[in-house]
């Protein structure tokens, strides 16, 4: 086992003199590489250019090159005169650091549960957002990706912690870009990204107190390098996105066959109109000669396309990384519907005297996106299949004659091209980041000071058009433009003291401490104007062109401005590497809140690094093993500011047919306090056969103290946000690396993780112990001992399948006697307390969105220049509520999926789980029910790319290395629920977005 | 020495730097682009009024669904699209209640939460009460009595309802919720004691002759609302001094045309005792402010002006309303009552007893299609989810303003109005209660040489009863509760239906129950 080698070393008399160049895996020259004649104190290290000589030495002996963040490497010298070395990146390394907040550490050294993901790994997902990257690659991180443009992934860390199933404010993870506090990404060019760091455990995130409860995650950008050559770089992929699964629903066949069996006159009248109108199938006569796939008209494929130019480099005292970015894609939805950003950076650090060093760090970042008129996706899932798109009978639309079915009866116009070509919703986001710091040592190498101020300004522009449209029978409107202008204004302020030293050798202390300021200034603006004058023309889509009577009560402006303000520290021991103590502590003051504004957040963790002791220093098996647990509270400000007091708002009502404003007050108000985090992680790191394999697991505990639920208030008939619960996430994480390499041209690794999230409340203050949420017809209950929002309906038990099966049933008897109709195809239900009839006690917990299993893993495989990774990614255990189809109980003519179709109850036998076209209309059977909440589990193949390097130096003259990569993202997805897509972020499926496949070619090229 | 200078300096600027986060704490307390309660002028008694218009705001933003449950059950109407959708509504009809069903609860909690928001109003106008002259107190009286006229309408309902329910005169009824509900006997003696209070305070006007709030409520809003607490009492001398009150003040008259009563024209009328609001002010782009009137109306129709919006055919006249008025040849107030279907009239002829039809139901034909044409031109077509409409709660599309296209927008509702008030006190003189001023027969020929209908003599309880249902069909159940009252429940128990007394009430709604310890009793639901 052991490659503890002991060379002797013989001292030869023909010594000899040795030069070459020490390079990256990427070609690029590594300037200050260290290479020493093994066994002496004799060595070199490389120049600006990569470049060494080394006299006198050896011909028999070796040299040993190293380098910080590689492997170092043991070269027999063998009587060479040139030895030109190809440094691989230890990503492994003990050495390896890991940036903390407000500091760095060395990942040995680490007591809580920190996740890495590097550049590399970033990049082979073509996004926008670089969050989308993480899915299925670190434990403990469930990613909800989003296929609308420009949108972003909900993250959750560790579960949900927070009272707040949709993505909005509460439950964003916090993350620390290069200092500065942001709940979303957007902005960012993903190859801008040097690492993103995920602190998962309460331990690790504490520092940053005030808004680290549902997790951090820090995010380094790219800089240079002193001493390095300018490296030009670019990097680019094109490509297309697919629609996947689309949801294939019933064809007008299939859907006359419903309507028929609903026993509805009224559908069969709207079907005889249609046949009226447009003739009859010439296949089934008794069918509509229409038979419209809405999701095909509605869909197409898009394009995906990213360009980055960037500069790095440095001199002796200046380092700098320069670039641009710009990145679009087009939308699933045939309208207007696409998202495009263009990014300036840069970084500048600047040593000014040997003890005073500045840098500065700004991104502008200016994108558009269009967005898609989400009730399109929902109208083309209710549209009937006998609607044509055009009707050119329908002589009163314009300005096109889109086909209307109210022309056959029906209530709606259904249609869904009317949202889609005379609606346009534009965003311009505009935003910039700027930091600026200033770092001195007071006393050298032992004790720096930091300050740095931040700077984050986005605007955001959005201008939602209706333009003027006629589709008949009543259905017209008139323009108007909505304009919203939202502005933020966010500045921190840091000052931190770091203090490192060393005592009797054995004793490392790292001791930090410092303040912060926040300021959080928002602006909101929104106007509406009616009846727009040259609506046809874009040129004239501004408010200056409406009615300007349009504006009373249309024109609205509110304001929010916060402040924080927190005392932090941290310190960090360790004992001869093999001893670790960690220690933090922060004072948070937030202006949000309206009692305790102060909030106290201590965290501990302790380590113990096995193998470093004497007693292991036999036993090879283990190249790395530690112990930890950690302990932290945290605190979550990220929730609407109290009001604390109650407030005035104006109304404007009819008085004498003239508008008369006055006044109301409310009667209850918020008054809230932190909600506080704790959380106990035990973990250890393993790393065996030669450092081959590593293995890292932990096992949390989290609860959210004083979670802020909305408390209904009876009577009052309000709903009020009160510190009022205790919420708990428990589960294991696991993460399992093995790499390996078969010849020096072959390499490969394969990694798997998996997460398990038990999410439940603990207890909830509530008069009636339960929260409710979701509406009446689709409940969605949290019980103590029970996950969150999990759907709460009735057990369906089967599908009576006949008369006698109702009559011999005591409690379908029961129910008919109460005036309700029971026919064979309607479901049976579960008399879960045994009284002997169905009432709203029945009901009981059918399970939650949130997944109790999700895993991931990852093969790579290198070839010489050839290179294979493919990611995939899965979860089970989680529910869906198809809303879709269950909104059949709002209105009841509309189409449906084909699945529901197809396998209907039409007889006796023919379906034990699905009710027939009549029950399926009747309120017994759209009562919420497991029949309405599916399955989401998936498995995802994630990501495939090829990549193929061809090298430079195999061209003539001095060509670049350039690197061609094919990638499929999400090629592949396997699930058994009737939607889209089982991503669905809160787990209610109304309209979801449909997630592309993506396929890009790729290039990169570096000079 | 330089080295030692630079430390100094070093230290200073990080001491600065933590002092200056010391400096901001003051920040901490105020809350940009929020108005607090507290921080009104309550000195400027000007303002106080913008507390009572409020008020009317609150009364006025009334959910589509609330007349509508508040009658459905009555003989008068039935719920539209059977079959179709909002299965519980047409349940409700058939006096089979689910207690989880929506429109229950809702009901409830805008009747509450509106009359804790008016709770709320009375106290900014106390606040600005304290600093205001003895003059302006007097009108701060005046304002508050308003709205506890209003108030008193939404308990009123909410008992007349549920039977026992919550008596809220407070803004945290935490309290008031322990002591439980009081009985229906209760509320209705609290709502008579209210309106005694507050008739003094109120101005001695017809709502339409108010000059500071057109169409506010009045002394004889209060009266009238007194005089129906009376009713549900049984105490028909109350009752019939309650609404004598009304009549020998001599303010209010009959509106001349029973069928534009309830259009444009006969918007606060002299015969308006409460009325909500509503109006584009004749804009086609300015803010609007309507109630939702579509689920009263006919969901297939070509309208006169073109573009005018259909109604959802929730709420369908029956055929016993109908042929009630048929047989008494009761044809303007019929024709005001119901919007007819082709299909609806070809159901009515098939009874031989009605073969001949008045011309406002004579079924046009043209392009394939029949219809039935309003007094207004508007074309009712066949449409699937009922037979009949109401007339009352439409507005004749040349009525609605350029442009606008909502179903009925801008039309007002009528709550309260003086002809009820006639045959109320009618009604109770035949009971036995003794007038003051005009007799039973007087009041009740009033309203129908109204209608155009011949006088009656010595008229009985059952004609009154009978007159109640012509004039005031569709309107706010009064029927339905007319019936419960009366225990008359073979008139409840038609087309199929039965009636019997446990179905009088609804349950009270399960979200109501589970957050609510002092609910209890299964009301309606056994």
């Amino acid at each position: 086992m052991s490659f503890l080698l002991f060379q002797v070393v013989v001292w030869a008399q023909n010594n000899i003199t040795i030069s070459g160049t020490v390079t990256d895996d990427q070609g690029q020259p590594l300037p200050g590489a260290s290479i020493v004649l093994e066994g002496t104190t004799t060595g070199t290290q490389t120049d600006f250019d990569g470049n060494y000589a080394l006299d006198n030495v050896p011909g028999d002996g070796s040299l040993v090159f190293s380098y910080v963040g590689f492997i170092s490497q043991t070269i027999p010298i063998n009587n060479r005169a040139t030895i030109n070395l190809t440094m691989q990146e230890d990503t492994q390394s003990l050495d390896e650091v890991v940036v903390v907040g407000y500091g760095t550490q060395k990942k040995a050294d680490l007591t809580g549960s920190i996740a890495t993901v590097e550049a590399e790994q970033i990049e082979k997902t073509p996004s926008a957002n670089p969050l989308q990257s993480l899915q299925g690659k670190v434990a403990g991180v469930q990613i909800v990706t989003t296929g609308a443009p420009g949108g972003s992934p909900n993250v959750r860390i560790r579960g949900l912690g927070t009272y707040d199933a949709d993505d909005s404010a509460a439950t964003k993870v916090l993350y620390v870009v290069d200092g500065m506090f942001y709940s979303n990404i957007d902005f960012l060019n993903p190859t801008d990204i040097k690492s993103m760091n995920v602190l998962k455990d309460a331990s690790s995130s504490a520092i940053y107190g005030v808004r680290a409860a549902n997790g951090v995650i820090i995010i380094e950008t790219k800089s240079g390098g002193k001493n390095r050559k300018p490296t030009i770089e670019y990097n680019g992929y094109t490509g297309i996105q697919r629609a996947q699964n689309v949801l294939q629903m019933a064809n007008a066949e299939q859907f006359v066959t419903m309507a028929v069996e609903s026993g509805s006159s009224a559908d069969v009248q709207f079907i005889l109109n249609a046949m009226q109108r447009y003739g009859r199938s010439r296949v089934n006569p008794n069918v509509p000669n229409v038979n419209t796939d809405w999701y095909d008209e509605i869909i197409r494929d898009g394009l995906i396309q990213n360009h980055s130019l960037s500069v790095t480099g440095g001199t002796e005292n200046v380092s700098y990384s320069l670039g641009t970015n710009y990145f679009s894609q087009q939308g699933l939805l045939d309208m207007n519907n696409e998202y495009e950003r263009f990014n300036i950076r840069s970084k500048l650090d600047v040593d000014v005297t040997d003890n005073l060093k500045v840098g500065v760090n700004t991104v502008f970042s200016n994108a558009t996106q269009q967005n898609a008129e989400d009730a399109a996706w929902f109208k083309a899932y209710f549209a009937v299949p006998i609607l044509p798109v055009f009707d050119d009978l329908n002589t009163d639309a314009t300005p096109t004659r889109y086909a209307n079915a109210q022309a056959f009866g029906y209530r709606s116009t259904q249609n869904p091209f009317p949202d889609m070509v005379y609606n346009d919703d534009r965003l311009k986001i505009r935003k910039l980041l700027a930091n600026i710091y200033l770092q001195t040592d007071l006393i050298k190498d032992k004790l720096t000071f930091k300050t740095t101020y931040n700077v984050d300004f986005s605007a955001l522009e959005e201008r939602y058009v209706n333009l003027p449209y006629n589709m008949g029978y009543g259905d017209q409107r008139i323009s108007d433009i909505n304009r919203k202008q939202n502005n933020y204004y966010n500045q921190i302020w840091d000052n931190v003291l770091t203090y490192t030293d060393t005592y009797a050798e054995d004793h490392n202390v790292t001791v930090m401490a410092g303040t912060s300021f926040r300021d959080e200034a928002s602006n909101r603006f929104e106007a509406t104007g009616r009846d727009i004058a040259g609506i046809n023309y874009e040129t004239s889509w501004f408010l200056d062109f409406a009615d300007p009577l349009s504006f009373n009560n249309n024109v609205e402006e509110d304001n929010g401005r916060i402040y924080g303000q927190s005392y932090f520290g941290r310190v960090s021991y360790n004992f001869k590497n093999r001893y670790l103590l960690y220690g933090t502590f922060r004072a948070d003051r937030s202006s949000k809140f309206t009692q305790e504004q102060w909030g106290y957040f201590p965290s501990v963790g302790a380590g113990w690094v096995i193998s470093q002791e004497p007693f292991m220093e036999n036993v090879g098996f283990f190249d790395f093993l530690k112990l930890r647990a950690a302990w932290g509270r945290l605190g979550n400000d990220n929730v609407p500011a109290s009001a604390g007091a109650n407030t005035i708002s104006n109304e404007t009502v009819d008085l004498g047919d003239t508008p008369n404003t006055g006044i109301t007050a409310t009667s209850t108000y918020t008054d809230l306090t932190w909600e506080v985090v704790e959380e106990l992680d035990f973990g250890f790191n393993m790393n065996i056969l030669n450092n081959r394999l590593s293995l890292e697991a932990d096992y949390y505990i989290r609860d959210t103290e004083d979670a802020i639920m909305p408390v209904y208030i009876p009577i009052a008939d309000k709903t009020i946000s009160r510190n009022s619960g205790v919420i708990r996430n428990s589960g294991v994480e696991v993460a399992l690396n093995w790499s390996d390499e078969i010849t020096s041209d072959f390499t490969y690794t394969v990694g798997a993780n998996f997460t398990t999230v038990k999410n439940e409340a603990i207890q909830i203050e509530d008069e009636k112990g339960y929260i409710d949420s979701g509406s009446a017809e689709f409940r969605q209950r949290t019980l103590v001992g029970e996950p969150l929002y999990a759907f709460y309906g009735y057990e369906t038990t089967g599908v009576y399948q006949n008369q006698a099966q109702i009559d011999a049933d005591p409690v379908a008897q029961n129910a008919i006697a109460n005036g309700q109709d029971i026919q064979p195809g309607y479901l049976i239900y579960n008399d879960a307390n045994g009284d002997g009839t169905i009432t709203d006690e029945d009901r009981m917990v059918l399970g939650s969105f949130l997944p109790k299993f999700t895993y991931g893993g990852n093969i790579g495989l290198n070839y010489k220049d050839f290179g294979f990774t493919m990611n995939f990614y899965g979860q089970s255990g989680n529910k869906i509520l198809n809303r879709k189809r269950g909104e059949i109980l709002f209105t009841n003519d509309t189409n449906m999926d084909a699945d529901l179709a197809k396998n209907r109850w039409h007889g006796e036998g023919t379906s034990n789980t699905y009710p027939s076209s009549a029950g399926l209309r009747d309120g017994w059977n759209q009562r919420l029910s497991n029949f309405w909440v599916e399955d989401g589990d998936f498995f995802r193949i994630q990501n495939i790319q090829l990549a193929y390097t061809l090298r430079g130096d195999k061209l003539k003259g001095n060509a670049p290395d350039i690197k061609f990569t094919l990638t499929a993202e999400r090629p592949l997805t396997l699930f058994s629920y009737n939607g889209f897509n089982p991503e669905v972020s809160d787990g209610v499926d109304r309209q979801t977005y449909p997630v592309p496949a993506i396929y890009t070619f790729g290039v990169n090229v570096k000079l | 020495m330089k080295n030692y200078k630079n430390i100094i300096l070093k230290v200073a600027f990080v001491l600065i730097a933590i002092l200056f986060v010391q400096s901001c704490s003051d920040k901490f307390e105020d809350r940009e682009g929020q108005l607090n309660a507290d921080d009104l002028d309550y000195t400027d008694t000007e303002d106080m009024v913008q507390a009572l218009v409020g008020s009317y705001h609150v009364m006025a933003t009334r959910g589509w669904e609330e007349p509508i449950l508040l009658s459905v059950r009555g003989d008068d109407v039935n719920a539209g699209g059977v079959g179709d959708a909002q299965d519980g509504l047409t349940d409700a009809d058939l006096f089979i209640y689910n207690q989880g069903y929506w429109m229950f609860n809702q009901l409830w909690n805008a009747h509450y939460g509106d009359i804790v928001a008016l709770n709320t109003q009375i106290e900014l106008i106390q606040n600005f009460r304290e600093f205001a002259s003895e003059a302006d107190q007097i009108t701060a009286d005046q304002y508050i009595a308003e709205i506890k006229v209003m108030r008193a309408w939404l308990h009123f309902n909410l008992a007349r309802v549920w039977e026992n329910v919550f008596i809220i005169e407070s803004t945290q009824p935490d309290t008031e919720i322990m002591e439980g509900p009081a009985s229906k006997n209760e509320m209705m003696q609290y709502i008579a004691d209210q309106m005694d209070e507050a008739i003094p305070m109120l101005p001695n006007l017809r709502p339409n002759e108010r000059t500071d709030v057109p169409g506010g409520v009045t002394r004889y809003t209060a009266y009238a609302i007194k005089a129906m607490a009376m009713m549900e009492l049984e105490d028909y001398q109350a009752m019939a001094d309650a609404s004598a009150a009304i009549i020998n003040s001599n303010r209010f008259s009959l509106y001349p045309d029973f069928y534009s009563l309830f259009k444009k024209p006969g918007e606060l009328s002299d015969e308006s005792l409460m009325e909500f609001q509503f109006s584009d002010y004749g804009s086609s782009t300015s803010d609007e402010f309507y109630h939702l009137y579509a689920p009263f109306g006919p969901s297939g129709w070509t309208p006169a002006r073109e573009n005018a919006s259909p109604g959802w055919g929730f709420y369908e006249p029956s055929i016993k309303f109908i042929k009630f008025m048929l047989d008494r040849e009761d044809f303007e107030r019929l024709e005001t009552s119901v919007l007819f279907s082709p299909r609806g009239v070809q159901e009515v002829a098939e009874d031989p007893a009605f073969a001949n039809l008045p011309a406002f139901m004579d079924i046009q034909i043209s392009d394939d299609r029949s219809y039935i044409t309003t007094r207004d031109g508007d074309q009712i077509n066949d449409y699937s989810r009922a037979r009949f409409a109401s007339g009352k709660h439409y507005l004749p599309s040349v009525q609605l303003t350029d442009q606008r296209n909502d179903y009925g927008g801008g039309k007002n509702m009528i709550v309260i109005r003086y002809a009820e008030i006639l045959l109320m006190y009618a009604e109770a003189l035949t009971r036995g209660a003794s007038g003051s001023g005009m007799t039973a027969d007087q009041a009740v020929n009033m309203v129908r040489s109204r209608a155009g209908l011949s006088p009656l003599s010595g008229v009985s309880s059952d004609d009154v009863m009978d007159e109640k249902f012509a004039e005031l069909g569709m309107e706010w159940g009064i029927r339905y509760y007319d019936m419960v009252r009366l225990e008359n429940y073979s008139e409840l128990s038609y087309d199929g239906r039965t009636f019997t007394a446990e179905r009088a009430y609804l349950p009270y709604p399960q979200e109501q129950v589970d957050a609510l310890p002092t609910l209890t009793g299964s009301n309606g639901n056994d």
